[in-house]
């Protein structure tokens, strides 16, 4: 690799692009930036997600901390999953070890398939049962009433504060041991996944789930990416242009997130979605079956 | 995780209203501990990447060709290899020293949790907090083991 200022200026540029509509669309810059340098880049596979999962700690640093300011996150909830998340993540890094390139654009192209169809499926039915007071109402398993997985947050548009008890721990830890193992073995945040298992397993409120997610990612991030640094599939100048892209890329997201319509960028990203995951999908038979599906580019 | 949220009442999170009442109960030094630990690891991030738009630049003051190896990758991890080219401004050290401050940001946040919790008499989360960690610890003995 030509390590001068085009290679640099182009990474750099994408990913501020891959951050900024990431953080728009609430998923984080993997799901953008992985296939951004094996398609664009033709970098291997593993390269690529060792480079995303790094970037995915500096993302989470610089923007998890509202969060936590206005008191959303669930702190104990977040210890306690990131357990799973964290041994998911380990499993995934070593399988990404191991696992051809090929299989894993497959898999990529799987999930990006999967975040297409969940943006739409995916509902906010939270206002109603904010106004019900559904969330309090709710017995906990005994795990959840163990280790007091419970809360209350403030919610600005309600206009009151929430009650919440946390149940179905059983399957809201099997999801996110899941999650983890997406992350690490993909170089994605995995946020989606565990937000919606926490919203509709676990009786987490949507905001909560938001925050709580957010604070387990970088640790999740960083198993991955101690295997992956000691592994030695870190390759410093594909990071740092990723890493410093990302983060800008997401802060900037961030803070016009709000003065946006959120319903076309909804049908925006899910297509531009699909087109990588097709795209990925073409790349992995090419490279194992020498098979040229028709490509859009 | 958020160091800075302090992990003592029952009812976590609290409601939104302001968590900083007056007064200096032990609860508000905790506190301060978090928000100081907190407020050390931004400092941290922020430094990471100074030091990879430095190491950038270093970099393309003098365009090169870089191999896209592991073995490349790994003839960089040798401490003499690392410091002399950290004397000289050299760029690969740079932007290893940055990675590495990265990746181990969420490792001390876990870390001064431990504590926290622990501070706060709060056993069982000491626990929850300390498997946690127990976890990047097996990942770094995994790895020593020779996962290739």
């Amino acid at each position: 690799m030509y390590f001068g200022w085009t290679f640099v200026l182009a990474l750099l540029g994408s990913a501020v692009f891959a951050g900024f509509f990431g953080a728009l669309l609430g998923v984080g810059g993997g799901i953008f930036i992985v296939p951004i340098m094996v398609l664009l880049f033709h970098l291997h596979m593993k390269i690529a997600v060792a480079a995303s999962i790094v970037s995915v700690i500096a993302t989470s640093n610089a923007g998890g901390s509202s969060y936590v300011d206005q008191r959303i996150s669930n702190l104990r909830l977040a210890m306690f999953l990131e357990i799973a998340t964290t041994l998911g993540a380990l499993s995934g890094s070593v399988l990404a070890l191991y696992l051809r390139q090929w299989i894993m654009l497959l898999l990529f192209a799987l999930m990006l398939a999967y975040m297409a169809w969940a943006a739409f499926t995916t509902r906010n039915l939270d206002d109603r049962r904010i106004a019900q007071g559904d969330f309090a109402r709710v017995q906990p398993d005994r795990l959840s009433s163990f280790l007091d997985l419970r809360g209350t947050y403030h919610d600005i548009a309600a206009r009151q504060d929430v009650e919440y008890v946390a149940n179905g721990t059983p399957i809201g830890t099997g999801i996110s041991y899941f999650a983890g193992m997406a992350s690490g073995l993909l170089g994605v945040g995995g946020g989606v996944i565990k937000v919606s298992a926490m919203n509709r397993y676990m009786n987490v409120p949507m905001k909560v789930a938001v925050g709580t997610s957010k604070l387990m990612i970088g640790v999740t991030a960083a198993v991955s990416s101690i295997l992956f640094f000691l592994a030695g599939w870190i390759h410093f100048y594909v990071v740092a242009p990723v890493a410093v892209g990302t983060t800008a890329g997401a802060t900037l997201g961030t803070m016009v997130m709000n003065r946006l319509h959120s319903a076309i960028l909804k049908w925006i990203f899910t297509a531009l979605m699909i087109y990588l995951a097709y795209s990925m999908f073409t790349r992995a038979l090419a490279m194992h079956y020498h098979l040229h599906l028709p490509t859009l580019d | 995780m958020a160091p800075d949220t302090p992990p003592h009442s029952p009812q976590m999170p609290a409601s939104g209203s302001p968590a900083h009442g007056p007064g200096h109960d032990p609860m508000q030094t905790e506190q301060n501990v978090y928000a100081n630990v907190y407020h050390a690891l931004i400092i941290g991030m922020l430094i990471s990447t100074a030091l990879f738009i430095w190491g950038l630049i270093q970099a393309l003051r003098h365009p090169m060709t870089i191999p896209l190896t592991r073995k490349w990758i790994q003839q960089q991890y040798h401490w003499s290899i690392f410091w002399q080219g950290l004397r000289h401004a050299q760029p690969t050290p740079i932007l290893l020293l940055a990675t590495l401050i990265l990746v181990l940001t969420p490792v001390l946040r876990v870390a001064s949790s431990i504590y926290a919790f622990w501070v706060d008499k709060d056993y069982k989360y000491t626990v929850v907090t300390g498997i946690v960690f127990g976890v990047i610890v097996l990942t770094v003995i995994l790895s020593r083991l020779g996962l290739h």
